[in-house]
């Protein structure tokens, strides 16, 4: 799994796409494999009771289990519901493409991804452990402590090599004009506060990933392991 | 022919607009590293960036 670079991945592709695709169904798409799911992986305490999947890679990215919402037909799927039920094609591949980059992206750990579902076989590069099963704070620990976490930092690197993207210009020219979703939102809420939102998930990322590199290599001297693979102080999920 | 590397670079007021974020980022970054469940909602980091990028600023250009 990724900690960052989904919040970063479409600040890249809007880059590349101008006014072809609409941010905020990129985004969304971006997050939404993970969206249902990783409460359970981790677990949570609901008064007495304690939520956890009991086998947290295999219902994160197996079958059964939600798996399938890593694969392309999950993201083709959605976005076809989105482009007819709601009548926006804009919207629909945006989301599909968004939805594709996360699924793409998690194939770099040991686990890996079914983005061919129905095939169940899982397309993995083994480059960064999953430890998911571990609980949020190992897990934490053992991605900003592998080449996961170095994956976020070329999304970043090259956030801010294409800095013009989060600039008020192309917010006004690009994103604002691309999808009517602004201007409607614009009716109640401020352009400056819309412009906010539009530089979160950048904001979000990166912040995120410096935090959580100070609390695992500054406050708690968790070893780093970029060696392909790694950290292998951490048991690593397989499918 | 001689070719030469250029570069996009801001001018001084999207420096302005980077230094305000980058002081939200560090204040973000204090309280996420001393309370890490601060970090781990996408709506908190956006409530709290509207607050310390807009809200805050807009509010202190009024006042001014």
């Amino acid at each position: 799994m990724s900690w960052a670079a989904h919040d970063l991945e479409p600040y890249a592709i809007q880059k590349h796409a101008g006014l072809k695709l609409a941010f905020v169904p990129l985004l969304i798409g971006s997050y939404s494999p993970d969206m249902m799911t990783k409460w359970f992986v981790y677990g949570i305490h609901l008064g007495p009771w304690d939520l956890k999947a009991h086998d947290p890679a295999q219902f994160h990215r197996g079958w059964p289990g939600f798996g399938f919402t890593h694969s392309f037909i999950y993201g083709l799927a959605v976005g076809l519901i989105i482009w007819k039920v709601f009548g926006s094609k804009l919207w629909g591949v945006s989301f599909i493409i968004g939805q594709f980059a996360h699924a793409i992206t998690d194939t770099g750990d040991t686990v890996g991804t079914m983005l061919l579902f129905p095939w169940t076989f899982h397309f993995h590069l083994n480059a960064w452990a999953y430890a998911g099963q571990t609980g949020r704070f190992t897990d934490a620990a053992a991605y900003f402590s592998g080449l996961g976490c170095m994956w976020d930092a070329v999304w970043i690197v090259y956030g801010l090599y294409s800095w013009r993207v989060l600039t008020s210009a192309y917010f006004d020219n690009y994103i604002f004009r691309a999808d009517a979703f602004w201007p409607w939102l614009n009716r109640v809420v401020p352009r400056g506060a819309l412009l906010t939102v539009y530089r979160a998930a950048f904001f979000y990322g990166t912040s995120r990933w410096i935090a959580w590199t100070v609390w695992a290599h500054v406050i708690h001297h968790y070893p780093y392991d970029l060696s392909w693979g790694g950290p292998h102080w951490v048991p690593a999920a397989h499918p | 022919m001689r070719l030469r590397l250029s570069f996009d670079v801001p001018d001084r007021r999207d420096l302005r607009v980077f230094a305000g974020y980058c002081l939200a980022a560090a204040v973000y970054i204090a309280i996420g590293v001393t309370w890490v469940d601060f970090l781990f909602s996408f709506w908190v980091g956006l409530a709290y960036l509207i607050v310390t990028a807009w809200a805050v600023p807009t509010l202190v250009r009024r006042v001014l």
